[in-house]
């Protein structure tokens, strides 16, 4: 076994950190400490964003014709820019649902136009995107969904309404599963289409979540008319390109470069709280640790198995999983240790690191639910990766 | 043996449960919730007037001369009711302390106003007093902008200051669990002689504290319990995979196991109370052992059931997070978990 990074990539650590120091005015850092006004943060967000892809750190293994770095894959690589960016405590930049799940569908099922318009933006943080997949109806049942779209000459004509649709204000794009075949099965008659958010018939609603952001939407459909080349991949693939996109989504919510920030975080508090010299907080600590180095090097294994080219099986099914409770268990943590303050939240006197804390102790929550529950996320352990029964279908009412 | 609430003691909690869920249904828990301060000011005298604020003060003061065990079935009514109102604080650590003053007039006044609901008088323990002077900032004060006054305490005297007195400032935190509220009291260097002496014990002090963290212990079982309850409800109507969702074990065994660690808890609450009533001398360990326990539960507890309403119980709308933050209140004033089991072990094994 070789868990040592070889050698040549001693001078892309330099490289990295040659970069660090020529952009030094707009790295932004990774971790709790980083917040404020929310403006302010976006701007400094994007403009890191748009520095990475200069510099060929995000979008690394994009072609350069939509806009990105065109490296060869290389995971080692990537893994040998994460820990340096994590060791500098600095941010790799914008993670969401158009840049981590989204393009690397695209790059799979999309048209080669399809690509080169939205691409580019994408990665740069200028074209933002929401998930148009739950319905009131449809959640771990996805593919109960019920938004429709009929054609009608070259124009898909949809209705309907998706619900929990994180940033679908803030987005300029949606991509969403809906309907195209009533008549074909359940999974057949599903196609993945790209829709601007500004098309007329589309109204957003905001709903407010338990963290007091207005984060989730309600999206409703009225006649919204779309070109029929919005789709992504066939007409009628849409339950394959939008499982793809799912695991991306589980990808990004199970990443640990952020819970090894975290976990610092956490140090820095008990340091200044003295708890780190109890034993009590330092076994508390230590489990976590425990739990975080050995996800660290589970992401390694799995790594080696994409390298060459091998099926993980159960390992890859379990990380959204472990992580997302990891990191609500971290934050736990924290707020424990701030005993009374911990009770504060954004905005307040006193409060920690912005209410980062409290937030994303919930935000995990919700990130155990999202990207598929973790109830489903064992049923899908236990079937895919164990290979056990699924239960029994009820008898027809 | 007849372990488990007397029939006085059932009448009582439906009682406060058919008031709160008349008078202080959750759309008038939202109203405090979503203003700004917080403060819902009828629900004193609504409280007084249901006999909730007067369950440890004397019948010959205007209260029902009840003991703990009273106190905890209101705490909890008022956790499930998530009633913003600082139920321990004001209703149990106040009126106990001041039963442990000196007697006298002003002392009987104040209980009065406390039974009456009329007075919101707030403690604050272990007080910054220093050589004659009232000096420094408190934090995480529950009420504090709308005391009337702060009992404060220091080695076990008390000193009741009224809150109108120059050189008290108050600032309001925000905190996370929206239906109570605390805030930072800054003394500039008030002359203690601007206070008033109440007389006071350690020993009366330490009492009130373990009753005040079985309040806090009850209102998190309470929120525990709700929160169960309504997602026991949605499991039984929600349906995905054409099934209602309650019949797939990964969902019911939530719910069984979320029952199976909170149940016991109301056993432990009930002896604990029990105990403070009889000043056994367990008190001191299972005062402490009860809040650290009852509050872990039911942190666990919201965690599992939040899960159950899936994207519902990330939102605000669903009630489940008034239940999920409550519960993080409860567990983080007046000592959490493993401060409190660090407590409980120096007493049992010293
Ligand atoms: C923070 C957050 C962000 C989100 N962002 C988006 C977004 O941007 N776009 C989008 O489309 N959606 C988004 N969602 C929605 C998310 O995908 C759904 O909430 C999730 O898939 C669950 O669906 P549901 O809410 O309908 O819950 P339900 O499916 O109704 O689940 C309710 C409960 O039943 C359980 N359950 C259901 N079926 C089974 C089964 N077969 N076996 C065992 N248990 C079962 C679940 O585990 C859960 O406990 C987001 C959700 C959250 C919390």
């Amino acid at each position: 076994m070789d868990t040592l990074i070889g050698s040549e990539y001693d001078s892309l650590r330099e490289e990295v950190r040659s970069f660090f120091a020529a952009n030094e005015d707009a790295v932004v850092p990774a971790g709790p400490g980083f917040g404020g006004d929310a403006s302010e943060v976006r701007r400094r967000v994007v403009e890191w964003q748009k520095r990475l892809v200069d510099g060929g750190y995000a979008g690394r293994e994009i072609p350069q014709r939509y806009g990105g770095a065109g490296h060869e894959p290389d995971p080692l690589a990537s893994l040998v820019i994460e820990e340096e960016f994590q060791d500098a405590g600095v941010s790799l930049g914008m993670e969401n649902q158009g840049i981590s799940m989204f393009v690397p569908t695209l790059l799979h099922f999309g048209r080669e136009d399809q690509k080169q318009d939205l691409i580019r933006p994408t990665i740069r943080g200028e074209m933002i995107w929401c998930q148009g997949y739950s319905e009131p109806g449809s959640g771990s049942d996805l593919a109960s969904l019920r938004t429709s779209a009929v054609l009608d000459g070259d124009e898909y004509v949809i209705n309907g309404q998706k619900i929990w649709t994180s940033g679908a204000r803030e987005a300029e794009m949606m991509f969403a599963l809906i309907r195209t075949e009533a008549d074909a099965g359940k999974h057949a008659g599903i196609s993945y289409i790209v829709l601007p958010m500004d098309t007329p018939g589309i109204d957003v609603r905001p709903l407010m979540t338990m963290t007091g952001d207005a984060s989730f939407n309600e999206v409703f459909f009225t006649d919204v008319r779309v070109p029929a080349t919005n789709v992504i991949g066939r007409p009628g693939q849409g339950w394959e390109v939008g499982t793809y996109t799912l695991r991306f989504e589980r990808n990004m919510l199970g990443r640990s470069n952020a819970t090894e920030s975290y976990v610092a975080g956490c140090v820095d508090i008990l340091r200044e709280t003295g708890l780190i010299d109890s034993p009590v907080y330092r076994d508390r600590l230590l489990k976590l640790e425990g739990r975080v180095q050995a996800m660290k090097y589970h992401q390694l294994r799995l790594l080696t198995d994409r390298l060459k080219k091998r099926d993980s099986g159960a390992g890859g099914l379990i990380v959204k999983l472990n992580n997302c409770q990891l990191n609500y268990d971290i934050c736990a943590l924290a707020i424990d240790a701030m005993a009374e303050r911990g009770v504060l939240k954004r905005g307040s006197k006193h409060v920690r690191d912005y209410g980062n804390w409290q937030r994303n102790y919930m935000y995990a929550l919700g990130l155990i639910i999202g990207g598929g529950t973790a109830q489903i996320q064992k049923n899908i352990i236990g079937e895919r990766g164990l290979g056990l029964p699924r239960e029994p279908k009820p008898a027809a009412a | 043996m007849d372990f488990g609430l007397t029939q006085p003691q059932e009448l009582l909690r439906d009682s406060i449960a058919r008031f709160l869920a008349q008078d202080v249904g959750i759309e008038r828990v939202r109203r405090a919730m979503d203003s700004e301060s917080g403060r819902d000011e009828a629900i004193h005298g609504q409280l007084g007037d249901q006999g909730i604020t007067g369950l440890l003060i004397d019948m010959d003061l205007g209260g029902s001369e009840l003991g703990m065990q009273e106190a905890a079935i209101a705490a909890q009514e008022l956790g499930r009711a998530a009633a913003p109102v600082n139920f321990h604080s004001a209703y149990v650590l106040a009126p106990l302390l001041l039963a442990g003053a000196d007697a006298g007039d002003r002392r009987s006044a104040l209980l009065e106003g406390i039974a009456e609901g009329r007075s919101l008088i707030t403690p604050i323990l272990d007080a910054p007093i220093d050589d004659g002077r009232i000096d420094g900032a408190v934090l995480y004060v529950p009420d504090a902008p709308w005391s009337d006054a702060f009992l404060l305490e220091s080695g076990g005297s008390l000193h009741l200051l009224d809150a109108s007195i120059p050189g008290i400032d108050i600032e309001p935190l925000e905190t996370v669990d929206d239906t109570r509220r605390v805030a930072e009291v800054t003394f500039s260097g008030i002359d203690l002689g601007a206070a008033e002496s109440l007389g006071g014990s350690a020993d009366s002090t330490r009492r009130a504290v373990h009753a005040a963290r079985i309040a806090l212990a009850a209102d998190a079982l309470g929120a525990a319990q709700k929160g169960l309850h309504i997602s026991v409800e949605y499991a039984k109507e929600r349906k995905q995979f054409e099934r209602i969702i309650g019949s797939f074990q990964a969902v019911k065994h939530i719910c069984a196991e979320v029952l199976a660690e909170v149940d016991p808890v109301q056993s432990l609450l009930w002896h604990t109370a029990d105990a403070w009533d009889g000043e056994s001398d367990e008190i001191d360990h299972l005062a402490p052992l009860l809040k650290a326990h009852a509050t872990e539960v039911a942190s666990t507890a919201v965690t599992m059931t939040t899960q159950v309403f899936g994207g519902m119980g990330f939102t605000h709308e669903c009630d489940m997070h008034i239940f999920y933050k409550r519960a993080g209140y409860d567990r983080q004033m007046m000592g959490n978990p493993t401060a409190l089991r660090e407590q409980a072990a120096a007493v049992m094994y010293a």
